[in-house]
């Protein structure tokens, strides 16, 4: 079972899966065998809404670290998020045609984005910030837009 | 004002009460078209927010009337209150689900939605005027046959 670091901000729990790595924007980047499964953090899909159409690269898309990957369309914005890695899209998550709001329900299990096979996943993954990493810049984040309301 | 008056045959629309957020306003104006202008003889709107204040007149309303919800977002306020206040919900409409399907009238604004948003709440109010129509038609027909 994955470990989970929470916090409560607010009226609002934040949660951050604690076996993968994140990218400034809470992209999510998790080893899956030789692939790399990405997604969106639990922050990034309360701060943006539910989620009403998403749109990955197709499969077969080489993408380069910081292109952008996925767009969603939420009920509160529109907002495009870059890779965190160097690669080749090599499966899309079938969901985000049908259920996007798998994002909203489970960021860290079925509302997974792509699955992407790296091409400089060892050079890239120091580049990313490890779980408590993402946890604390996401406090400060959450703290200061709660703050903000 | 109350909206809470029954009358007989009537179906009550419950839309969600968010302000200050698109998906909300639309689900409202969507009621509006539904009470004022598509079936004004049928449907009767019941503020969320008069449930919410315990009003026993709007409680009344929906307890002894179908109800249509209209949500603006999966927290479904308007869906979970009327459960809590004991009505029974013949159709339940999300706002997100209606416009997945009708993706060209993208909403957007708050006090004055856009002309999609307004498209949108168009389709919406449209698609709860079938479900009066059906709730009214079975109302009937199990009247003919008491």
């Amino acid at each position: 079972m994955t470990e989970i670091l929470e916090t409560t901000v607010d009226k609002f729990i934040f949660k951050v899966a604690a076996d993968r790595q994140y990218n400034d924007e809470g992209v999510w980047a998790k080893s899956d065998g030789e692939l790399i499964r990405i997604g969106l953090s639990d922050f990034v899909q309360q701060r943006n809404g539910d989620v009403a159409f998403a749109e990955v690269k197709p499969e077969g898309t080489k993408i380069a670290l910081g292109d952008e990957v996925a767009v969603i369309e939420t009920i509160k914005v529109d907002i495009a998020f870059s890779s965190p890695l160097t690669g080749t899209i090599v499966e899309v998550n079938p969901a985000m045609e049908e259920a996007p709001e798998a994002i909203n329900k489970d960021p860290y299990g079925q509302g997974w984005l792509a699955l992407i096979e790296p091409s400089a996943w060892e050079d890239e993954r120091s580049q990313l910030l490890d779980a408590q990493a993402y946890f604390e810049r996401m406090k400060i984040e959450a703290e200061k837009e709660t703050e903000e309301l | 004002m109350s909206h809470s008056t029954t009358k007989p045959d009537c179906i009550v629309i419950v839309p969600c009460s968010g302000i200050g957020k698109t998906y909300g306003t639309v689900s409202r104006e969507a009621a509006y078209d539904v009470v004022e202008d598509l079936r004004p003889d049928q449907a009767k709107l019941v503020a969320l927010s008069m449930l919410v204040l315990g009003d026993e007149q709007t409680r009344h309303a929906v307890v002894t009337n179908p109800v249509v919800t209209i949500d603006g977002c999966k927290l479904a306020c308007a869906t979970k209150m009327v459960q809590e206040s004991g009505g029974e919900i013949v159709k339940d409409f999300a706002v997100l689900d209606v416009y997945r399907s009708h993706r060209q009238f993208k909403p957007r604004g708050i006090a004055v939605l856009s002309e999609g948003g307004q498209q949108l709440a168009r389709v919406l109010a449209e698609e709860v005027a079938s479900v009066v129509d059906d709730v009214t038609e079975s109302s009937l027909e199990g009247g003919q046959n008491a």
